[in-house]
């Protein structure tokens, strides 16, 4: 399976709106790293990235937010992750990941 | 593995083209496997991202070769699954830290990584917790 990124820019809050589908994987996790790179460059900001329909990402597609996410931290902004399924949810803890992104819904990290 | 825990019940193995693009074959594999098993889902989810781990964790250290190949096989052990990955070819050092064995480490029981000037061999076990496989 393929994925794909529907962003929309929220002018006010200088944000990506972003729903991820899909899976990301060592196949297209350099893909996904650049769609979000691009996005970035096109409007500076942060990201908000809604996963309710993300199937699956893998250590490649961590490390793809992981770079995403120094480029707009080095801008003043963040990432999110909403809607996590908890199987996906569970790589970003066992990664420690979960410290470093913003993930929305996670009481455990409140 | 065999030599711990015995013979297993059935086998199957899966060979790939050292290609990311056959990455989600593997999962889709392991996840059929374990639900055969009755493995429940947070256990079938755990055993298809080990398996997609360590497809990137050889993927990223084999060296391209005419048709280099990656052996997946699978042994069912009562309500144990075992995974072996192998690539058997010229190897390299992958140049960038992944984390790949980090998440590995937490989604099996066991997990192994035999690294040979020829091979890379990484062996994993996952336990079923619940009702056996008794077939």
């Amino acid at each position: 399976m393929d994925f794909s990124i529907k962003p929309v820019y929220d002018g006010e809050k200088k944000r990506w709106n972003v729903a991820v589908t899909g899976e990301v994987d060592i196949f297209k996790s350099s893909e996904f790293k650049d769609a979000l790179i691009a996005l970035t460059e096109q409007n500076a900001g942060s990201l908000a990235l809604n996963c309710t329909e993300l199937q699956y990402i893998d250590s490649t597609g961590l490390g793809a937010l992981v770079a995403v996410l120094k480029r707009v931290k080095s801008a003043g902004g963040s990432i999110s992750l909403s809607h996590l399924r908890p199987n996906l949810l569970k790589l970003f803890k066992i990664t420690n990941l979960d410290k470093v992104f913003v993930i929305e819904g996670d009481e455990t990290n409140e | 593995m065999n030599e711990k825990y015995g013979e297993p019940k059935e086998s199957i193995e899966l060979s790939l083209p050292v290609n990311p693009a056959y990455v989600s074959a593997a999962r889709l594999t392991a996840s059929t496997i374990a639900n055969r098993m009755m493995f429940d889902v947070d256990e079938i989810e755990d055993v298809k991202a080990a398996v997609s781990e360590a497809c990137a964790y050889i993927i990223a250290r084999a060296v391209a070769t005419v048709h280099p190949v990656l052996t997946i096989v699978f042994r069912i052990y009562g309500d144990m699954l075992g995974i072996t990955l192998t690539f058997e070819g010229e190897r390299c050092d992958s140049g960038v830290e992944d984390m790949s064995l980090i998440m590995i480490s937490g989604l099996v029981d066991e997990a192994d990584v035999d690294t040979t000037e020829e091979a890379i061999r990484l062996s994993m076990l996952k336990k079923h917790v619940g009702v056996s496989f008794g077939v």
